[in-house]
């Protein structure tokens, strides 16, 4: 069991794809991921399942590998709990948790904006700029630099979930670099297919995000990493001097255009 | 209906029967993580160097005494103050020390114990009136613990 414990998840499911299915069954959505590079192990331990849940998942796991032996399944990987299961987010979490709010309110907007795309007009162009602006400020610059150069510094850089996000975040400003080249040419059909990748690319890091990585890294930041994170957070937030009202206004008049 | 128990922060009970699980009872000599004196509130000083950039306890006095795991769990690597929100004089005094902390002190976090007795939340109050006074904002979590030791609830404010 140990091999595949180490192995790279696509490559167990490549193998065994009915391991998919029980990962599915509880929640772990590792199927679809491109990369898939996670290990079987880290994965099991970053989704935290109830103690026999994990036990059951791994055991059916375990028969999907050896079904005719008898394997000796490795220890439950929980922390001790000393304290209520719910999950509440320390202040520096929480603003990344709300941060995604508006930038999922972006997303939900970006099918209405493909629908009236104009690029022939100045307004047109400018409109699907000023997303771009949002994208770029908001959502990159302000976001996830707070992940790229504070949060991922206390965790190990070699695990594979934050190479796979760093990976979304390069990958999406691909996507944002070809929106600009496609209104530059007026070219309908780029700017619909980038901005529509984008969007799709955004909407499962988020779901990775809010559903698998946070959670984890809030159980394991120590009281004084988060007191840290919490500082260098006000710190980034002052140096670059960015107004959030100025996005939000932009999401709600969107919103209102488009919803009216 | 109940007669009247009266308060419950002094109320009699008794947990003499308890049993703690065979095996459960740690062995050997365990140490102290205290690492600083004095820790009552009236007597610290809130800029005494421990203090700075700290991870801050703020202790309901009975707290160390419900918790069977205190040092280890909850005392480690963090600098200590202790108060009775019921019995203490003089609790202006702490808003302005916790304000200290935030302000000039610089504290990283501030960790707010109480027990689950009414009277106790009395301390968090006075934590959270010292933060909002205070013109730094840190992290501040705060604790209740059980009359037979177990943690109730764990909160950001």
């Amino acid at each position: 069991m140990e091999e595949y414990l180490n192995k790279g998840i696509k490559e167990v499911i490549t193998q065994f794809p009915a391991v998919d299915k029980i990962l599915e069954e509880n929640g772990i959505g590792c199927g679809p991921c491109s990369v898939g590079t996670c290990l079987l192990k880290d994965i099991v331990a970053i989704h935290d399942l109830p103690e026999d849940d994990q036990r059951v998942m791994m055991a059916r796991i375990a028969k999907v590998i050896y079904p005719d032996k008898v394997i000796p399944l490795p220890p439950v990987t929980k922390k001790k709990e000393t304290g209520p299961k719910e999950l509440k987010y320390s202040p520096p979490m929480k603003a990344l948790v709300d941060e995604h709010v508006l930038i999922k309110r972006w997303l939900a907007l970006i099918p209405a904006v493909l629908e009236h795309l104009d690029l022939s007009s100045e307004e047109g162009r400018n409109l699907i700029l000023q997303g771009v602006d949002f994208i770029r400020s908001y959502a990159d610059r302000y976001h996830h630099a707070k992940e790229e150069d504070v949060l991922f510094g206390y965790f190990d850089p070699n695990l594979d979930i934050l190479k796979v996000i760093i990976q979304d975040h390069i990958q999406g400003r691909g996507h944002v670099q070809a929106i600009v080249e496609g209104v530059e040419r007026q070219d309908k059909g780029a700017v619909t297919e980038h901005l529509t990748a984008y969007r799709n690319l955004l909407t499962g890091h988020i779901k990775k995000e809010d559903e698998i990585l946070w959670p984890w890294m809030e159980r394991n930041l120590t009281m004084t990493q988060i007191g840290e994170l919490y500082a260098k957070f006000q710190e980034t937030d002052q140096r670059m001097g960015l107004s959030t009202e100025k996005f939000e206004n932009f999401i709600t008049n969107l919103e209102k255009k488009y919803k009216a | 209906m109940e007669a009247f128990q009266g308060c419950p922060g002094s109320r009699m009970m008794d947990f003499s029967q308890k049993k703690v699980p065979e095996g459960e009872e740690p062995t050997g000599k365990i140490e102290s993580q205290l690492r600083q004196w004095p820790i009552q509130l009236h007597l610290i000083s809130p800029l005494a160097p421990y203090y700075r950039g700290a991870d801050v306890l703020l202790t309901a006095d009975c707290v160390a005494y419900a918790l069977g795991d205190y040092h280890r769990e909850h005392l480690k690597g963090k600098s200590l103050a202790i108060a009775c929100p019921k019995l203490d004089e003089g609790q202006d005094v702490y808003v302005g020390k916790i304000k200290a902390w935030i302000d000039e002190a610089k504290i990283n976090t501030l960790t707010v114990m109480i027990m689950q007795v009414p009277c106790c939340m009395g301390l968090l109050s006075l934590a959270q009136e010292a933060a909002q006074k205070a013109t730094r904002k840190v992290p501040i979590k705060y604790l209740v613990v059980g009359l037979q030791g177990e943690i109730l609830q764990e909160e950001w404010v």
